[in-house]
């Protein structure tokens, strides 16, 4: 259930009640989804925004160009 | 490239060009960033987003405009990166993927198995430590942290790029987010923290 709440796949009456009623009653799930959330923050500041060199994206602009015009 | 219930479309170069430049094209970062993530060679990567790209472009056709132009191309890039550049000479898989599934469908899992660590310990790793762990993951576990965590995909969207039913995702996910918890401990232990 954990894992559907943060993946946004659970719907919101699952949510209002895993979020609201037992993390209050359960130790494990608390610290569960604390970590988990920590976790997803470290990766998405980390592990993103990397840029496609412009080199690149300038090469592939004007080969699909060359594609047109043959 | 197989398609599916999309009709083709046919669309006439101007048409192409807008597709390609209106919906392909703002997706290039995620694109390479996956790219990278697959390869873990920048050289690799260009050569991999070039030839999905240009695959991309080759057969717009059957691409309908509008739809999910993100999770269709990261379909090409998944797909030429198993065709292509996934080396061959691997050794099999160490995982068992069908025991995996089964037992990681089970939601007590979750307690019985998840290693000491601390939130605290989390915010201490300023460095490289996530990406170094995520990396070191087996290939097919990093991709659903990316497809899911980085890059929002949803679990049917998932399923779509990866071609495996959306049960293996979830269990495929909740294996990798373990897996990344117990690297993740053993930095934070290699840092100083005593039950992180």
């Amino acid at each position: 259930m954990l894992q559907l709440i943060l993946d946004g796949e659970a719907n919101s009456e699952q949510k209002d009640h895993f979020l609201k009623e037992h993390l209050e009653s359960c130790m494990p799930c608390y610290k569960n989804y604390h970590l988990e959330v920590a976790i997803r923050q470290l990766l998405k500041s980390k592990c993103c925004g990397g840029e496609a060199p412009q080199d690149l994206v300038d090469t592939i602009k004007s080969k699909v160009i060359q594609n047109l015009t043959h | 490239m197989e398609e599916e219930e999309v009709p083709k479309q046919h669309y006439s170069d101007t048409e192409k060009q807008s597709v390609f430049n209106g919906e392909f094209m703002p997706h290039i970062n995620s694109m390479y960033n996956f790219a990278y993530r697959l390869t873990l060679d920048p050289d690799d990567a260009k050569d991999l987003l070039q030839d999905t790209y240009l695959k991309a472009y080759r057969f717009i056709d059957s691409f309908q405009r509008g739809t999910n132009a993100k999770a269709w191309l990261f379909r090409i890039l998944k797909n030429s990166f198993i065709n292509d550049y996934r080396k061959k000479s691997k050794e099999p898989s160490k995982v068992d993927y069908q025991e995996v599934e089964s037992y990681y469908n089970s939601e007590e899992v979750d307690r019985q198995i998840t290693p000491d660590l601390r939130v605290e310990a989390l915010k201490d790793m300023i460095g490289d430590e996530i990406s170094n762990a995520l990396n070191a993951l087996d290939v097919d576990f990093r991709t659903v942290i990316i497809l899911c965590d980085l890059e929002g995909f949803k679990y049917d969207e998932m399923a779509k790029i990866l071609d495996i039913p959306i049960g293996t995702v979830r269990s495929r996910l909740h294996r990798a987010r373990n897996l990344l918890k117990e690297k993740l401990s053993t930095y934070a232990k290699q840092m100083g923290y005593k039950n992180a």
